[in-house]
Parts: structure tokens; sequence; C-alpha cells
């Protein structure tokens, strides 16, 4: 059945088709619309602090080796001789000075060219081995130790294309004079369901906690962040979920750390480290950013930020129907070693696959794939109109803010989603 | 882990296999806070996650090279264990399960668990240590049906009332997660 982009998201994205997670000619048009023209994440700069050190990332479906070359600098190339098209890397993470092809042994520097061709020895006519390296990602950028490619060489910088999403970023990141640190190899959870559905719960979706999650989130929990919570919209497909928190709060209600079980279990010398960073907080952040106790973000097309129980998060797509769903601990980098493995379990203990809370998102997801994937309901298309026009700007926070029941996250993705490509779809 | 494990006398590997496959009924028949009875109160329950771990040249014609422990990241590692728990976390998994709104489980998965290869590596007046390895079969429902499969590292302290469960480290075998959940309770 032919149709276009345009028919599956109306104007102000209120209605959106089910096609837009099932259907396979949609897929095909957002490798090219949006993971070619996107600034994907790779991975943090504390993965690979050594000459040599590297990780296993992927742009979508293409696998990624990020590394850091002997000169210092971060390199992206496919994984993929050029040989034969072999993966080089099969670790998660490691060191090497070569990453040698399983097949013929051709090796690569870490940087992605090629060093050595052991067959050409006995042939006359030399290949010009700097025309035969790794395919390289053309653009790699960093800020605040995050690493993000793109395939598109005219992409706009890393910095601007992330936008007003530093301010909140900084709200967390600033807050550790030694930045983060990501801890260990990505738990990377295959689930049955379309990446766009992950995406958007951590980009805005606070409002299923206490429905989808009753079971655990209380109703009071709720209603605090009900009467707290702001969700924002920097530009369309960024977004920020956060509670601002009065100014007199008791520490342990506003600080970093104390909402999930790694700070309440964790006795006192994890509580103390949270209550002197929240202590620096104001003079780290300013008073503003100090009372934010953030909930959830998301940065376009498919990077997630779980403040409250401190994640990065990657919904790697496999298909309409499948994610690769990564995750990794993050923790403060200047913390001692047992507060850092106290707070790593914030994450591990109610998100991820093994998370007490995250089995019934994921369960969630794989249902709504079903949903969008039912017979005779194109004309039933899903509805994504609550709250419409009631954001608003704020005098002290950038971007567009409401309440976190106002979908208007979700409608500002799906449009920047929709005309993105439809440029694909035209040709532009 | 490579050390034999201990004479046991009939009755003793005995009482072994019938705290285990009580275990295993209780867990399969959804009697989670029966189970619960089966924890002390200090237990650990930890799921180290499993890595691709790059071939260290050095290691190169001896068993370190391919040894199952250089792929784990544990509660003593800086990596990221998949759960590293205490009674609390298991106490909230089991409240979980007998709430309304537990909706990865309404209708709940159909479970068996086999358990198998109990050796017991090394035991004291309290503590005993013990491998075993499980399958368990999981199907949920509108889920596609799977297997887990691992071994258990437990510690067990014995009293007059039979063992009680203080630490179990669970290593997964799995090379991807690609199963709905790993939060059970192996
Ligand atoms: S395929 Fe890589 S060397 Fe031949
Ligand atoms: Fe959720």
């Amino acid at each position: 059945m032919q149709f276009s982009v345009r028919d599956l998201v109306n104007e102000d994205a209120t209605r959106i088709s089910r096609r837009c997670w099932s259907d396979p000619r949609v897929y095909e048009l957002e490798k090219r619309g949006i993971f070619g023209r996107s600034w994907l994440f790779l991975g943090h700069e504390s993965q690979i602090p050594r000459a040599g050190d590297f990780v296993q990332a992927y742009m979508c479906e293409t696998p990624v080796i990020l590394a850091r070359g002997e000169d210092g600098a971060i390199h992206a190339s496919v994984n993929s001789c050029t040989h034969r098209g072999l993966p080089v890397c099969r670790a998660d993470h490691g060191n090497t000075k070569r990453f040698v092809c399983p097949y013929h042994s051709w090796s690569y520097r870490v940087d992605g060219s090629l060093a050595t061709i052991p067959q050409e020895n006995t042939l006359r006519n030399k290949p010009d081995k700097s025309a035969l390296g790794l395919q390289r990602v053309p653009r790699v950028e960093s800020w605040r130790g995050m690493i993000f490619g793109s395939f598109d060489p005219d992409i706009v910088a890393l910095e601007d294309y992330l936008g007003d999403m530093r301010f909140y970023l900084d709200a967390f990141f600033q807050r550790f004079p030694e930045g983060v640190e990501f801890l260990g190899a990505p738990h990377r959870w295959v689930i049955d369901a379309n990446w766009k559905l992950p995406v958007e719960n951590q980009l805005g979706d606070v409002n299923h906690g206490p429905f989808l999650h009753a079971a655990l989130i209380s109703r009071e929990i709720q209603e605090r962040i009900e009467e707290l919570g702001h969700s924002v919209v920097t530009a369309p497909g960024h977004g920020a979920t956060f509670r601002l928190m009065p100014e007199d709060t008791p520490w342990q209600e506003v600080a970093w750390g104390m909402e999930g079980l790694g700070g309440q279990l964790g006795g006192q010398e994890v509580q103390d480290w949270l209550r002197e960073v929240q202590a620096r907080a104001a003079q780290r952040v300013g008073p503003l950013r100090a009372r934010m106790k953030g909930l959830t973000y998301g940065i376009y097309p498919n990077l997630s930020f779980l403040w409250s129980n401190t994640a990065f998060k990657v919904s790697h797509p496999r298909g309409p129907g499948r994610v690769e769903y990564w995750s990794w601990a993050v923790v403060p980098a200047g913390a001692p070693d047992t507060v850092k493995r106290a707070l790593r379990t914030n994450y591990s203990s109610f998100f991820g696959p093994g998370g007490i809370i995250e089995q019934e998102d994921s369960e969630a997801w794989s249902q709504q794939y079903r949903g969008a994937s039912i017979d005779f309901t194109d004309d039933h298309a899903l509805y994504y109109g609550l709250g419409l026009g009631e954001e608003a700007p704020h005098p002290e926070l950038p971007g567009l803010v409401s309440v976190t029941a106002n979908e208007f996250y979700a409608r500002n993705f799906f449009a920047r989603w929709r005309d993105e490509l439809q440029a694909v779809e035209e040709g532009a | 882990m490579s050390e034999l494990s201990v004479q046991t006398t009939p009755q003793e590997q005995r009482e072994l296999e019938r705290f285990y496959f009580h275990e295993a009924r209780l867990l399969d028949n959804r009697q989670f806070q029966q189970w619960l009875a089966l924890l002390s109160e200090d237990v650990a329950y930890i799921v180290p996650s499993r890595v691709n771990t790059q071939v260290d040249n050095r290691q190169r014609g001896r068993e370190e090279m391919l040894s199952v422990e250089r792929e784990l990241e544990g509660a003593d590692s800086m990596g990221a264990p998949l759960r590293e728990e205490n009674l609390f976390h298991l106490a909230l998994r089991v409240e979980r399960a007998y709430k309304m709104n537990a909706w990865a489980d309404n209708p709940p998965a159909r479970t068996r668990r086999i358990i198998g290869n109990i050796e017991l590596l090394q035991r004291d007046a309290q503590q005993w240590r013990v491998l075993n390895n499980f399958h368990l079969y999981y199907a949920r429902p509108g889920s596609a049906n799977c297997l887990y499969s691992g071994q258990r590292r437990d510690t067990l302290s014995r009293d007059d009332g039979g063992f009680r469960l203080c630490r179990r480290e669970v290593i997964l075998d799995y090379a991807d997660i690609d199963k709905p959940t790993v939060g059970l309770l192996f």
C-alpha cells in the first residue's frame, strides 16, 4: 500500500499512525533521514582514557569502534574490514595497538588506518593502503566528555545541536568537579519493541508512573511529581523533565543520588558524600539548578538520560520491531570506589534488564509494538493530543515549559521526525 | 574454581538436594513469600554482567585465557553488575509479585526450574559453600518463551531449622540479553 510520511503524522502531531512504529518502509526512511543525519551518542571519554583504549558502539545498526589513538585523539570507525567486510574488533572494550581481521589478517591501527596487508609481500602491485582504512565516521565531537558521531559531514556543530539542553545537562554534570564516569560495559537488552517508544518514554512520559508502576510508585510520590514537575522542550526532539524543589527543602529530599536505593541504603559514607555534593550545588550550578531534581531527559534521536536513577541509555534500532537497548550506570568520577559501588545500584535495582521498575516498561513497549502492528487499524491513529497548546516560555528556564501531563514533548518529537523523513522521501 | 567438591555423605548430599528442590518448587509455584523465609537476614544476591573480553596475548596457551571469571563484572569490580541486592530488594520483588499492577507478570509467567550438578565445595561448622546449575524455562503470556541457564554460587548456613541462603551469585549464560527480564528469582 502506498502512503506518504505526511499522511502518518497530522499537522499538529496529535494523531499518529500506527505504521510509524511497525512499517518496514518507514524504518528504511528512518535510517537515512534520521540516523544518517543526526548526532548519535557513541560513548564517554571516561571509557577510553588511554591511548589504544577502545569500546564498541552502534550508529543505528552500523557497528562502530570508538577509540583513542596514539595521538590522544578520539576516532570512530565502522567495524568492518575493507577487504571482505568482517568485523575486525570482537571485544566489548579493551586496549590494543592493532585490530587484526580474522579472515586474512589485514591489520588496522586504532585510528582506523590500515597498517598491514600480509598478502602483499608476494605481489608485485602493492595496494595503496592509505586509501583502504576502515570507513571513518566523518564527524566526531564531544561535549562534557560525551562523544557523538555523525554520518553527515555537514551537520551543525555538536554544541549547537544540543543547544539549550546543555543548560539542563549541566545541572547534573557540573555538580561534580571531576565530571562523571561510565562504569563497565553497557547492559545490552534486546527487546521486541520499536526504538521510538523507549525514547518517548524517557523524553517526557512521567505520567505513566503511578499507573504502569503502581506496584512500586505510590500515589504520594506521584502527587509530588505532579505538583513540582516541569516538562521542557528546548528544541523539537530534545526534552527534560525534573522537579523544582522549594527553597527550604531538606537536603535529603533534593540531593541527587538520594532517590535510589543505593543512596538510601548506602550508609553514612555515601550519604555524607551526597550531602556534600548538594551543599556545593548552588555554588557550582547556581541556585535555580541546585533545586532541580531530575527525572528524565531525551536528546534527539535516541539518547536518554535517566537522571533520577543515573543511567544513560541508547535505543539502538534493530528493525521496526526490535531494539537493542543499551544502558550505562553513571557515577561521579571523583567519588571513592565504595561510594561509586553503592550509587551504581541506584540504576540497576530499578532500571536496566534486571531492574524492578523497568520490567514493566519493557513489557509495555513490546505490547505497544504489537498494538502498532494490528491489521485494519490504519484509520485509527494513536492519540497524542493531551495538553495541546498549554506549553509556554518561562522566566528562568530555557525552552517551552509545561506540566508533565502535557504531551508536547512527544508531539514535537514526531513533528521533527515527520519533517526529516519527508525530506528524504522527497529526495532532499 | 578448579577445586574438587569435598567428600559428602549420601545423607548430606540428600539434605542439599532436599533444600534446592524445595526452593525450586516454591519458586515455580509462585510461593515467593515462603521462599523469602529461606533467606538469611544479611543475604547478598548478585548477578554479575558478562562481558566480551579481549583475549590477553600473554595468557595464550593457558587455561586462564578462557576463564569465565575474566568475563564477569561482579560486586567487587568497578564495572556494572546486573544486580546487587539484599533482603530489602528481594522483599520488594516479592511484594510486587502480589500487587495488582505488576503488569509484566499479569498474567503470571509459567516457570520450571531444573536444578542439578550440586557440589559442596567447602564446609565448616557454620557455612557451606555450594555450586549448582539451573535451567529455568520461562513462558510469559504474550511474549516469546525462553530458557535461562546458569550457575549459582551459594553460601548456605545451617542450623536446626535446616539451610538458609546467605549469599548467591548467579552466573547467567547469556551473550545478548534477549530475555524479557533478568529480574527473576533465580
Ligand atoms: S576480510 Fe578482512 S582481511 Fe580479508
Ligand atoms: Fe516507566
